[in-house]
C-alpha cells in the first residue's frame, strides 16, 4: 500500500464492519501520542462511548453506575484501503481481534 | 469600589436592556388579553435567563471562551453550521423589528412614517458600532435603558391591586381562549430568554477580559440583572392591565401603546413612552447586531472585538454591517412592526434547544471550567430549562398559527 | 491526545496569540509502514465544505479555484510547528506571514478601508 493522505475531519462518523459485514461502530475519535516533533497514531475510538468520550461527558458514570469504555481499535487492524468503509481487521501477528483488550 | 460599580453597571445593564420590541410588544398584549394572568411567564423567562447568563458568563470568565467558541470546538463544524444558520435566521428578524421599533417611535414624535426612519436608523445604529467600543455601547445602553423605568412608575401610579398582581404571578391555566394564552406565553418567554442576550453577555465577558475574580460579580449582575429587567416588563403588562384590559383595547400597534403612560403620567408620558420604546429598541439592535458577529467570529476563529478598530478585523466588522443592512429591509418595506415582532419571538422561542441544549454539556466540561463547572443545583436548572426549551420549539410555531 | 477532541474544530493561536482561525482539518499520511502520522493541520473554507459531503466539497474545491486562482487550497501547517495543545493550538507561525488570513487582508483593502472612520 503506498502512502497516502486521510483527513480526519472525513473519517469520523463512518461505519466501521469487522471483516464478516458485522458493524462494530462508527469512528468518533483518535488517540495520538507525541514523540519528538511526530504525532502517531495509537488507536481508532469507535461507538457511542467513544462520542461521549469526545464530548468530555461524565454523566455515563452518574446514569450507568459504571463507566463504559469505547470500543478502541489498534491502527494496525482499521483497514482505511477504502476510505468510506473501514473495516475492522483481524492482527495477523497474533490472531486476537482488532480490539484493545478493555481492562 | 471599582467592584461595586462593576456590580452597579451590570445591573443597570440588565435593567436597561431587558425591555425591546419584542417584550414590550408581548408584555402589553399580554396585559390587554389576559389583565395579570400571565406575569407568571415573565417571572419564569426572567428567572432562566438568569440562570443562562450566569453560566455563559462563568464560562467566558474561567475559560475566556463563549458559548459560540465552545459549540464549534465541542460539538464539530457541521453541528455549529446548523446552530448559527438558526441564530442568524432569528438575530435577522428580531433585528428588522428592532429597527422598526425605533422608526415607530420617531413616528410618533414626528408624523413621518416609520418607512422613512429605517435607514437613518439603521446607519446610527452602524456608525455607532463602527466607530464605538465596546465599552461605550455597554455603557450607552444600560444608562440610557432605565428611561424604560417610567413603565415601573406608571404602573405604581395606577395603584394596582397587588393582589391580583401576586396571584397573577403564579402559573396557572387560562381561564378562556387557551390557543391565545398560551401562545402568548410561549412569546413572553422568547422575547424574555433571548439567546442573544447571554451570548452577548459573555463576548461582554471576554471584551472586559473577566476572571475568577469576576464571578461573584457574575452571580450578582445575573440575578439583580434580569430580575429587575423583568419586573421593567411587569410594570408594562401591569399597565395594560390597568388601562387596556377593562375597556377591552385588542392591541395591534405600536401606535397604540403611548396611552398607557399618558394616562399615568401625564403630559411626561408621551415623550417617556417615545424615549423608552426608541432607546430600548436601539439599544437592543446594537447588541443584536454585533452578538451576531460575535457568534460568526467565534465559531470561524476570526480576529475579533469591538475594541478593535474595524480595519483590524474586517470580517468581523463587514458582518454586522451586512446584517444591519439586510434587516433594514422589512422595516423599509412597510412590513406590519408588531406582526413582525410576534413572529420574531416565536422563533426566538423556537431557537432555544439548540442554543441552551449543549450548554448541559460544556457547563461540565473540565476543561472549560476547571474547578467551576456546574453544580448537581446548577445542572439540573439547565437541563430543566432545556427541557422547557424543547417543549417551546414544538409548540411555538403550532401556537402562532392557532393563537397568534 | 484525542485528536477529535483536542485539535479538531479547535482556536489556532500563532506565536504571539493571535487568533489564525479554527482548526477545520487534519490530515494522516497513511499506508506507510508503521502507525499513521499526522502530517497538517488545515485551515480553509474548502476543508470545511468537504466536512459537508462529497459533492458540496468538490463544488467549493472548484469555486474557489477559479475565485483565487493562486491562493485556492486550504493553508496547511505542519504538525512539527504545534507548539501546545490545551484548549487551543498554538503553533509557531505568524499570523501576517501565512496566507490563512488573505480574505480579512482582501476585504481590509478592498472594502473596509474605503469606508470612512474605519481605523477611528
Amino acid at each position: 500500500m503506498s502512502a497516502g493522505e486521510v483527513h480526519l475531519e472525513r473519517l469520523i462518523g463512518r461505519k466501521v464492519h469487522d471483516a464478516n459485514g458485522k458493524p462494530v461502530g462508527r469512528i468518533e475519535d483518535v488517540l495520538a501520542e507525541r514523540v519528538d516533533l511526530e504525532c502517531v497514531v495509537q488507536e481508532f475510538h469507535l461507538g457511542p462511548y467513544a462520542m461521549l468520550e469526545r464530548l468530555s461527558v461524565r454523566f455515563n458514570r452518574i446514569l450507568l453506575g459504571r463507566t463504559r469504555d469505547p470500543i478502541r481499535v489498534r491502527w494496525d487492524c482499521l483497514d482505511l484501503s477504502d476510505v468510506e468503509h473501514p473495516v475492522m481487521r483481524r492482527d495477523g501477528r497474533d490472531g486476537r481481534d482488532g480490539r484493545v483488550m478493555q481492562g | 469600589m471599582k467592584r461595586i460599580l462593576e456590580i452597579a453597571l451590570g445591573i443597570v445593564t440588565g435593567i436597561g436592556g431587558f425591555l425591546e420590541a419584542g417584550s414590550l410588544a408581548t408584555a402589553v398584549q399580554a396585559g390587554a388579553d389576559f389583565r395579570f394572568e400571565l406575569i407568571w411567564s415573565i417571572v419564569l423567562g426572567a428567572a432562566c435567563l438568569a440562570f443562562l447568563v450566569e453560566m455563559s458568563g462563568r464560562l467566558a470568565a474561567i475559560s475566556k471562551h463563549t458559548v459560540a467558541d465552545a459549540v464549534r470546538e465541542r460539538f464539530g463544524f457541521p453541528f455549529y453550521l446548523v446552530a448559527i444558520s438558526v441564530m442568524l435566521l432569528v438575530s435577522f428578524l428580531v433585528l428588522a423589528a428592532e429597527i422598526g421599533g425605533v422608526g415607530l417611535a420617531l413616528q410618533l414624535v414626528s408624523g413621518v412614517s416609520y418607512r422613512w426612519w429605517a435607514i437613518p436608523v439603521a446607519l446610527v445604529a452602524w456608525l455607532l458600532l463602527w466607530r464605538g467600543t465596546f465599552g461605550l455601547i455597554e455603557k450607552g445602553v444600560s444608562v440610557l435603558g432605565l428611561v424604560t423605568l417610567a413603565f415601573v412608575v406608571g404602573a405604581l401610579q395606577l395603584h394596582p391591586p397587588l393582589g391580583d398582581v401576586a396571584r397573577g404571578a403564579i402559573p396557572h391555566l387560562p381561564s378562556q381562549d387557551s390557543a391565545h394564552y398560551w401562545f402568548l406565553a410561549v412569546s413572553i418567554l422568547g422575547a424574555s430568554i433571548s439567546p442573544y442576550l447571554f451570548a452577548f453577555y459573555a463576548a461582554g465577558a471576554v471584551e472586559d477580559q473577566w476572571d475568577v475574580s469576576h464571578l461573584r460579580i457574575n452571580r450578582v449582575t445575573a440575578g439583580f440583572g434580569m430580575g429587575f429587567g423583568g419586573i421593567v416588563a411587569i410594570g408594562a403588562l401591569v399597565l395594560s392591565g390597568l388601562v387596556f384590559h377593562p375597556a377591552g383595547v385588542k392591541v395591534e400597534s405600536y401606535e397604540q401603546m403611548p396611552v398607557l403612560l399618558t394616562t399615568s403620567l401625564g403630559s411626561w408620558g408621551f415623550p417617556l413612552f417615545v424615549a423608552s420604546l426608541g432607546i430600548a429598541c436601539f439599544g437592543a439592535a446594537q447588541e443584536i447586531a454585533l452578538t451576531s458577529s460575535y457568534m460568526l467570529a467565534q465559531g470561524l476563529g476570526w480576529q475579533w472585538s469591538e475594541n478593535l478598530p474595524p480595519a483590524e478585523d474586517a470580517r468581523f466588522s463587514l458582518s454586522y454591517t451586512v446584517m444591519i443592512a439586510l434587516a433594514t429591509i422589512p422595516a423599509l418595506a412597510g412590513v406590519d412592526i408588531l406582526k413582525l415582532t410576534n413572529i420574531s419571538m416565536v422563533f426566538s422561542a423556537a431557537s432555544l434547544p439548540i442554543v441552551v441544549g449543549p450548554m448541559l454539556i460544556i457547563m461540565n466540561d473540565k476543561r472549560y471550567m476547571r474547578d467551576y463547572g456546574n453544580g448537581w443545583f446548577s445542572n439540573t436548572m439547565v437541563a430543566l430549562i432545556t427541557a422547557l426549551a424543547f417543549v417551546l420549539a414544538l409548540v411555538s410555531v403550532p401556537l402562532l398559527l392557532k393563537g397568534g | 491526545m484525542l485528536l477529535v477532541r483536542d485539535v479538531l474544530d479547535k482556536q489556532l493561536l500563532d506565536r504571539q496569540g493571535h487568533k489564525m482561525g479554527k482548526v477545520d482539518g487534519v490530515v494522516l499520511e497513511y499506508g506507510s509502514a508503521g502507525p499513521p502520522r499526522v502530517l497538517y493541520l488545515e485551515v480553509g473554507a474548502v476543508t470545511l465544505a468537504h466536512r459537508l459531503g462529497a459533492r458540496i466539497g468538490r463544488w467549493a474545491s472548484r469555486m474557489a479555484q477559479r475565485l483565487a486562482p493562486v491562493h485556492h487550497e486550504s493553508y496547511r501547517i505542519p504538525w512539527t510547528r504545534v507548539r501546545g495543545v490545551t484548549l487551543e493550538v498554538t503553533v509557531d507561525e505568524a499570523v501576517e506571514e501565512t496566507r490563512v488570513n488573505v480574505l480579512e487582508a482582501w476585504l481590509r483593502q478592498h472594502v473596509v478601508e474605503r469606508i470612512p472612520g474605519s481605523r477611528r
